[in-house]
């Protein structure tokens, strides 16, 4: 059997997870012959984003890369975080096999994630032991991709709610439950104030609350899945 | 006749008296005639002793004056000058010039019916002074008719004249048509005086336009008639003057109702019939008004008689019975003084006596001399008065002036210290205004700045919460994560039962992991609660006033307002508005339902406050605080306040306030 090579980057700013999935992926190799891995880290989006340009001079190898979405932002200020960086990966790597493995587990964050890096596998950290780790290398190894549970509930959520939310109303939720002022929201969006307003209205409708309780909008929307 | 007696003193003062007024009630006692002369005297010393016992005032004073011209009357004089020195003295005292006028009236009346005319006027004059400088018209008019008269009777006749105009100008104020008569009656009388017959006839004839015009005429007609008659007597207009005389004789009821004047008139016929050399009767009409003149004890009408028979015996050339008459009327004419007819039987008896006639022609020349040097002195007498008078004016006029000048500058002077009272008040409450003003805002600053405060504190916790969380979230979790992962993959050595303990453990991790995340989550769940925060406390308001007053609640917000835009100034007043408008509604209104609603219209904000009470009358005064609380803040913030309310229906609150 000719072995299969993969680059393996781990990009994570916590050596001891770094350490885990290099001991999973030792772990992996070992247990299947066939499968190699040439493994490289990175602990920032800086270095992270050197690597990914390292890795690049060799277009036919596959990629696998472990990306952690909470990282320290690059020092010039273009990439925030491991969403970025995924993207930067997506784009410059031939067909990159990407795990997103994040602490972050609620459903905005994870949704805009799935959408924009459309990652191979997704773990939620907390909800990974290291068996499913391993199951994990494995599945997008062989056949991506492989979602942990808790991005799987929110698929099904989303499937079965029949409210259609798009970015803006989502990111308008997102804004508003981790504390973002109304006044400042237009900054962070392409909406006027007014605009912003109406979504909210609606969204309160939508969730049925009174128009009073931005808290209960809250509470519903954690509720339906969409933070 | 040719003047018709003295002025007429008034009754009583121009205070009246109540009543029940035991002192107005003796006087008017004592004026009874009913009574006899000494019980009458005794009315009047009873009044006195009440009065005396009586606290001095004008009443008692001006009773005083009355009381002893009433004793005057009744011819006791001792008695009326110690009154009237008493009371004189009294209102000198108390300074009440009508007292003082109505005094020296008193002692004009009383040296006028002396014949003491040089006192009499002077009297006059003073009492006037004080009349006129306190507004008695009457009384000063009065007083100058009987100065006019005094010097009518001194031959005085410009002066008189003079006077009698200013007297004739006042009566005319008050319309007092009986002594406007006397008045014209006067001045007829002062004319005759000097020949001027055809102005006494026009005289005359006005009086009586006057006597028309008041009731009880009756002897003052007949006076006028007689006068009328005699003047056209003088003017030798004879069967004029028959006409007048006739009329009055006409008159059956004078002979019964006025004796006197019947006997005047009868004989002024008779003599008028004899001088139009018409003797029939004349004789015996002459005797019978001498008759009844002397029945009635008239002295002069009877020494006129007799100059009347003397005239008569006289044509009827019985000199013997002339001459007895003449002299009679001569010896009675010098008994009372009358001057006048004293110097024309003296005329009479020197033509008719032939032989003692450069006697009596000497008697005449002397007498008449006399006469005159006594007017002469007497006219004197008057000028120096009135020029006392003038000076008096004058001093008058310059202390009135004196009087004016300080009224004014006294007046100045409390204007300015009003004024500068005012403003100093007004800068008190100014000051006061502004200290309080300045209190408010320190006050509302202070609100603002522990608001800040609480604002900062807040972001400031959230910080640190959100500092925590991400701590928690992203280094312990990512920690504890990696050691489980590694725990995970060490080839654990030992028996079956440490390997499933291990895997426990491990799983324990996982769940520690879990905790911490949720914990984490939890600390970043924060709204923006600065946000909600005045609508929160709105909320919070309407939910404890509500079970307060047992009512239910609605509240809406515009979506639209951005509640961080407006002012904390206006947050705060608002809140306390709508604070006292639920009080309101609490206290007054009984209300099932209130709503609140917040809307923005145009740059301002709309608040209004309804509910289903009882409601209350809004034209009604507002008797508590709470509206004007309401109205004050509004003030400060330019907002506008409505009230609509009916009795059982309920108010609505409408307030404005520009953002």
């Amino acid at each position: 059997m000719i072995s299969e090579k993969h680059f393996v980057l781990i990009i994570d700013d916590h050596p001891l997870i770094t350490e885990a999935y290099i001991t999973a992926l030792n772990y992996y190799s070992k247990h299947n012959e066939t499968v190699e891995f040439s493994i490289q880290t990175a602990n920032d989006c800086d270095s992270g984003r050197e690597l990914i340009k390292k890795v690049l001079k060799s277009k036919e190898h596959k990629y696998i890369v472990f990306l952690d979405i909470k990282l320290p932002p690059s020092r010039d200020g273009e990439i925030l975080s491991g969403e970025d960086l995924g993207l930067l990966i997506r784009e410059l790597l031939p067909n990159p096999r990407i795990i997103v493995s994040t602490t972050f587990n609620d459903n905005f964050r994870v949704h805009s994630i799935l959408k924009n890096i459309n990652p191979e596998g997704f773990l939620i950290k907390n909800d990974i032991t290291p068996l499913e780790l391993l199951e994990t290398i494995r599945t997008v190894v062989n056949d991506p991709p492989y979602y942990s549970k808790t991005v799987i509930k929110l698929l099904r959520d989303q499937v079965v709610n029949e409210f259609i939310l798009d970015h803006y109303d989502r990111k308008i939720l997102y804004e508003l439950s981790v504390g973002t002022r109304m006044k400042d929201l237009p900054k962070l969006l392409p909406l006027s104030i007014a605009a912003i307003e109406k979504r909210k209205r609606n969204l309160k409708l939508m969730f049925n609350v009174r128009k009073l309780d931005d808290r209960q909008l809250m509470v519903s929307a954690k509720e339906k899945g969409f933070i | 006749m040719r003047f018709c007696g003295n002025p007429p003193k008034a009754a009583g003062s121009p205070l009246s008296p109540s009543k029940n007024d035991s002192v107005a009630t003796w006087i008017r006692a004592s004026k009874n005639d009913s009574y006899a002369l000494q019980e009458r005297k005794q009315f009047l010393i009873k009044a006195y002793h009440i009065v005396k016992a009586s606290q001095i005032d004008t009443l008692q004073t001006r009773k005083l004056t009355t009381m002893a011209y009433q004793n005057l009357k009744l011819g006791d004089t001792t008695l009326f000058k110690n009154r009237t020195n008493e009371a004189l003295v009294l209102a000198t005292r108390i300074n009440d010039s009508f007292a003082m006028g109505d005094a020296h009236w008193n002692y004009a009346s009383y040296y006028t019916n002396r014949a003491v005319y040089d006192s009499a006027y002077q009297n006059f004059d003073t009492a006037n002074k004080y009349f006129d400088k306190s507004g008695y018209v009457y009384e000063s008019a009065n007083m100058q008719y009987g100065m006019a008269f005094i010097k009518g009777r001194f031959k005085d006749y410009s002066g008189s004249e003079v006077l009698t105009f200013m007297a004739i100008k006042k009566f005319k104020q008050i319309e007092d048509f009986k002594s406007l008569y006397s008045c014209y009656d006067h001045l007829g009388a002062l004319q005759n005086d000097i020949q001027e017959f055809d102005k006494a006839l026009y005289y005359y004839n006005r009086s009586l336009e006057y006597l028309r015009e008041f009731d009880n005429n009756q002897p003052e007609y007949e006076a006028s008639l007689n006068n009328i008659g005699n003047t056209y007597l003088k003017k030798e207009e004879y069967s004029r003057a028959l006409q007048k005389f006739n009329t009055l004789l006409k008159n059956d009821r004078l002979k019964l109702d006025n004796k006197d004047s019947y006997a005047r008139a009868l004989d002024n016929r008779a003599y008028c019939k004899l001088l139009m050399k018409d003797t029939l009767h004349v004789a015996k009409q002459l005797n019978e008004a001498l008759h009844i003149r002397d029945s009635l004890d008239n002295k002069s009408g009877v020494i006129i008689s007799k100059i009347h028979l003397a005239s008569y015996y006289t044509y009827a050339q019985d000199s013997v019975k002339a001459i007895t008459v003449a002299k009679e009327a001569n010896g009675l004419a010098d008994e009372i003084r009358n001057s006048r007819d004293y110097l024309e039987s003296l005329s009479i008896l020197a033509n008719l006596d032939a032989q003692n006639s450069a006697v009596y022609l000497k008697r005449h020349i002397e007498y008449s001399d006399s006469l005159q040097i006594i007017e002469r002195k007497i006219q004197n007498k008057f000028t120096r008065i009135a020029f006392e008078t003038d000076e008096y004016i004058q001093e008058t006029e310059r202390l009135e002036g004196q009087k004016v000048w300080i009224s004014i500058i006294s007046i100045v002077v409390m204007l300015v210290i009003a004024l500068l009272f005012l403003i100093w008040r007004q800068k008190v409450r100014h000051s006061l205004l502004l200290f309080e003003n300045e209190q408010q805002q320190v006050n509302e600053q202070i609100y603002l700045i522990s608001l800040k405060q609480q604002e900062k504190l807040e972001n400031e916790k959230i910080k640190e919460r959100n500092r925590i969380s991400e701590e928690l979230h992203d280094g312990v979790l990512g920690k504890l994560f990696g050691t489980r992962m590694n725990l995970g993959f060490l080839a654990i050595e030992g028996d079956k039962k440490t390997l499933k303990q291990h895997q426990l453990y491990i799983d324990e991790l996982q769940t520690i992991e879990k905790e911490i995340r949720d914990v984490s989550h939890e600390l970043s769940d924060n709204i923006d609660s600065s946000q909600i925060n005045f609508l929160r406390i709105i909320h919070d308001v309407l939910e404890n006033k509500s079970k307060l007053g047992g009512f239910e609640y609605e509240v809406d917000f515009n979506e639209s307002i951005d509640w961080h835009k407006i002012n904390q100034i206006i947050k705060a007043n608002l809140y306390r508005i709508i604070q006292e408008a639920l009080q309101n509604i609490i206290k007054h209104a009984s209300a099932k339902n209130v709503s609140l609603l917040f809307n923005i219209d145009e740059e301002k904000l709309v608040v209004e406050i309804e509910d289903n009470g009882v409601g209350f009358d809004t034209k009604q005064k507002q008797k508590g605080i709470g509206m004007k609380n309401m109205k004050s803040r509004l003030k400060k913030l330019n907002g506008v306040f409505a009230v609509v309310s009916k009795l059982k229906g309920g108010t609505h609150l409408k307030i404005q306030i520009p953002i």
